[in-house]
């Protein structure tokens, strides 16, 4: 997408103000999203995006900036303007680029640039829609969105790195309405991998508008939920949130580095239950958090967060690795050209273990089965963290009683980690967005049903 | 900013040229903007960051379809691109009865002077500023880091171009700062943070925030729970406004028509506390969503939403008033990559008449920081569900602090359960609202 001499002589003239690293990223990102309202199709929307980010490093100060233009002169103004207030005299030369193109984990079968496949997609929506409302008069609405998207990017820097990828995007989702007269309630059910259309094979159209009503119905009937601090139990899949909030963005070198993560020195130390061992992992095969290198231009990779209660690794930037000494771990990541990278989760997750469902419920005396979560947010520097329980259920002498609704469970990371005593074996991923530093990014949440023993829950009963 | 106003006219004229030329109309939004941004660490500057970027968002009608489409290009081919996406895309669209191009061929144009005022600070003396914010707020008592900070300095331009000859232009600027500390003593520690807005540099204020923040930090340190049951409730400045604007989307006249708005049917009926007047207020300069047009060029007004306790309108576009055969109110909102929706631009709240000693008398919580409003709140029915912190009060004076609650109730019945409202309003530090304190009685607060 830019010309290897222009990013040579960008790059060379970026050393030559005394930057210690120089680094351009090009980014050209297409996009079409279809919505669907009332079973008709609501709106059909495409663009594409192009822009250049340049990253100069001096010490551990980032200076960066972008541009939506590709041309010699405006980049080498933009680098100039940068360092303006930090000119020295050279520090490094450049190396020349050898282009090293990623291996591609996760070839694509229908990419949007060789189609929007409206029709399909169309008849995908208006599949899920009508078996939503098919399944309960009480569905007044529903909303659905298929969004394609196909990010080209390329990289060079000043250690001769010249390398490119396209990452291949769809998400489809469904939301539906109940309604009661009196009372209305949602339910939604989001499908989503790092892979072109040729996902809708795999994907039943009806199965993911009956999931929604179904939720939006169980949701309807909930009763105020209980408070208070009490044992819960949380569902598969989306319910990995909780470890996304309560640990992975505090093993991020964004917050380590800074001191403003509770766990920045306590490598090697138990951090979690002896049942909690957590990777996060950039491999898995066309997973929505996956890539095949990540924005600096790493080769992905797994890493091993905690193993068996114990802190073994941190998620590692190039910023990161020089400010903390530890290996980067190809977990630099940014939303687009318009940010400079930070070091981001990929598909993060707790490892399967051997309890069973009815093990954890029959276990509580007085509790909560979440067992679809919602989105949450975490403060690193305290680990206080909160989410949202977008489907639960009242569990009382170990048996499953009724639907809860509005319910927020709050704790800190180091504390929820130490109650997670029981984590079952029906391992599964959910795709969501990640915001931070460096934008919102494509991640994966992921656990077995467990149970914390001890958390808060929000409830208005 | 990437292109000068007229360079874009001319493209803009080169664009609806062509979806004329396809039998369509169409409007275009031209957006463009630049940016400083700064952040310090350790008493040096950490990131430098300068932006300068533009984006072309067409919107087509052909046959009663819209469809969209966007450019981060200006080259002819990018453009003529867009313009046959759009096309496309519109012929997909179900027919929208009720959506036009604005008819108007008005040239119309914000006063630079008062929303893009300029100054004669330099960047070294910005960077001198985030450097003092970073190391004062660093040196305070108790203060371990300040692992959030930052300066900004932002310029944004938009330019709104019809078919039928409208030429629609804004020119804004927001100067910004905003500073985090973590403070610790022994096992314990907390973190708070703050920020400021203002049009131009110099009335950013870098001892006043810090001060406020450390005051903030330390005085939330020691905070535990309070026994769950319900209390009466005072929400400060920033989180009243960030609960206010959760639950917006009842005023949508765009919600109202998709069939996802509860109040769709209530205008005219009593909906909350007959003391509680709430309106849209544009027109107030000191607010940063002053305005005085929307998105589709339409003069904006003072608009009533809630008058004395009873729904008095939703907000409209033109599509949206034509569906409920009214008129616009001057709330149409398009970005460049969206398609046309509703917009506030800044609520305001009227005065009640309890004076601050009657506001706060006897025991309330007041709650100075929501976390999860993003995923803890449903618009639709009005549940929520928030982790909170704040002070125990009596008598207006602050008692032991409080982490580690969750607040949780229904917003539509909260507006009912009013027990006073103060006399005095205020901005939120980002200037997206005016409103006095209201005393919210019988809220769950879980500890």
């Amino acid at each position: 997408m830019l010309n290897n001499q222009v990013a040579n002589t960008v790059i060379d003239h970026a050393l030559s103000l005394g930057a210690d690293f120089a680094e351009l990223f090009i980014e050209r990102n297409q996009v079409n999203a279809i919505n669907s309202l009332s079973s008709e199709v609501q709106s059909v929307q495409s663009g594409i995006d192009f822009g250049i980010g340049i990253r100069m490093i001096y010490g551990n100060k980032v200076l960066y900036g972008y541009t939506n233009k590709n041309d010699e002169t405006e980049l080498k103004k933009i680098a100039s303007a940068l360092a303006a207030k930090d000119l020295r005299d050279p520090t490094t030369s450049s190396t020349s680029f050898n282009f090293i193109g990623p291996t591609d984990l996760h070839p694509v079968g229908l990419p949007l640039s060789q189609g929007s496949e409206v029709a399909s997609k169309v008849a995908y929506l208006l599949k899920a829609d009508a078996a939503a409302r098919k399944a309960s008069n009480l569905i007044s609405q529903t909303r659905g969105i298929c969004m394609q998207r196909q990010q080209a990017i390329e990289l060079f820097n000043s250690e001769g790195l010249h390398t490119s990828d396209t990452r291949h995007y769809i998400r489809t989702s469904l939301t539906a309405i109940a309604s009661d007269g009196s009372e209305q309630a949602t339910g939604s059910r989001t499908e989503g991998g790092l892979q072109g259309w040729e996902i809708h094979e795999h994907i039943d159209a009806s199965a993911t508008g009956d999931e929604a009503a179904r939720q939006a119905l169980v949701n309807l009937s909930a009763k105020p939920c209980p408070s208070g601090r009490m044992p819960v139990v949380i569902g598969n899949g989306f319910g990995g949130v909780i470890f996304h909030e309560a640990c992975g963005h505090l093993l991020e070198t964004t917050s380590v580095a800074k001191k403003a993560s509770v766990f920045h020195d306590q490598m090697g130390e138990m951090i979690a239950h002896s049942a909690v061992s957590a990777v996060d992992d950039g491999t898995l095969t066309k997973e929505w958090g996956s890539i095949n290198i990540d924005d600096e231009g790493m080769e992905t990779r797994k890493t091993q967060l905690i193993k068996d209660g114990k802190l073994t690794s941190f998620l590692v930037d190039r910023l990161g690795a020089q400010q903390t000494g530890f290996d980067r771990t190809g977990s630099g990541r940014r939303e687009s050209y318009k940010f400079a990278p930070a070091s981001r989760m990929r598909n993060t997750f707790i490892e399967a273990g051997k309890n069973s469902f009815e093990d954890m419920i029959s276990s509580m005396e007085r509790g909560i089965y979440a067992s679809h979560m919602g989105g949450g947010s975490v403060q690193p520097g305290t680990g206080e963290f909160n989410f949202a329980v977008t489907e639960g259920y009242y569990v009382e002498n170990g048996k499953i009683q009724h639907p809860v609704k509005a319910a927020t469970l709050i704790s800190t990371g180091p504390a929820v980690l130490r109650e997670i005593s029981m984590v079952g074996s029906d391992f599964a991923l959910a795709s969501g967005m990640c915001g931070s530093v460096s934008g919102a990014v494509p991640t994966s949440v992921g656990q077995a049903t467990l149970k914390v023993d001890d958390i808060l829950v929000g409830g208005n009963a | 900013m990437s292109a000068q106003p007229n360079d874009n006219q001319k493209l803009a004229e080169h664009v609806l040229s062509k979806v004329k030329s396809s039998g369509a109309t169409g409007d275009l939004i031209v957006d463009a903007g630049e940016s400083l941004s700064l952040k310090a660490r350790d008493g040096e500057l950490e990131e430098y960051k300068v932006t300068s970027s533009q984006i072309f968002g067409l919107r087509v009608i052909k046959d009663g379809r819209v469809g969209t489409a966007y450019s981060e290009a200006s080259d002819s081919d990018a453009l003529d691109s867009m313009v046959e996406q759009a096309l496309i895309n519109a012929s997909f669209a179900r027919v929208e009865e009720f959506e036009k191009i604005s008819n108007s061929d008005d040239t119309l144009a914000t006063d630079n002077a008062l929303l893009c005022p300029s100054d004669a600070v330099s960047i070294d003396e910005k960077i001198e500023f985030s450097l003092a914010l970073e190391s004062k707020l660093a040196g305070m008592d108790k203060v371990k880091n300040v692992p959030y900070n930052g300066v900004q300095d932002v310029t944004g331009q938009r330019q709104v171009f019809t078919s039928n000859g409208l030429n629609a232009q804004s020119k804004s600027r927001t100067c910004l700062s905003f500073a985090y500390a973590l403070v610790e003593e022994g096992d314990v520690n907390a973190m708070e943070g703050l920020g400021q807005a203002a049009r131009i540099f110099p009335a950013l204020d870098a001892d006043t925030l810090v001060k406020q923040v450390h005051l903030n930090t330390l005085s939330i340190l020691h905070g535990k729970p309070v026994p769950s049951k319900h209390y009466d409730v005072i929400f400060n400045a920033e989180t009243q406004a960030e609960v206010f604007h959760v639950f917006a989307s009842m005023f949508s006249g765009k919600s109202a028509k998709d069939g996802v708005n509860p109040m769709r049917d209530k205008v005219g009926e009593a909906i909350a506390d007959p003391r509680l007047t709430i309106l849209d207020n544009p027109s107030l300069t000191d607010g940063f969503g002053y305005a005085l047009f929307d998105a589709e060029g339409t003069a904006t007004d003072k608009l009533a939403l809630v008058d004395q306790g009873s729904l008095a309108s939703l907000i409209h576009n033109s599509a949206t008033a034509a569906y409920f055969d009214t008129q616009s109110t001057g709330h149409a909102s398009r970005g460049p990559k969206s398609t046309l929706g509703v917009g506030l631009h800044q609520l305001e709240i009227k005065a009640g008449t309890d004076s601050d000693s009657s506001l706060k008398a006897g025991t309330y919580l007041e709650l100075v920081n929501l976390t999860g409003l993003h995923s803890g709140a449903n618009p639709l029915s009005g549940n929520f569900s928030f982790g909170a912190s704040g002070y125990l009060c009596r008598d207006g004076i602050r008692g032991q602090a409080i982490r580690g609650i969750t607040v949780a109730g229904n917003f539509f019945e909260m507006l009912n359960k009013i027990a006073a409202i103060g006399d005095t309003p205020i901005w939120d530090w980002e200037h997206s609202s005016l409103m006095p304190s209201i005393r919210f009685s019988d809220v769950a607060i879980s500890g």
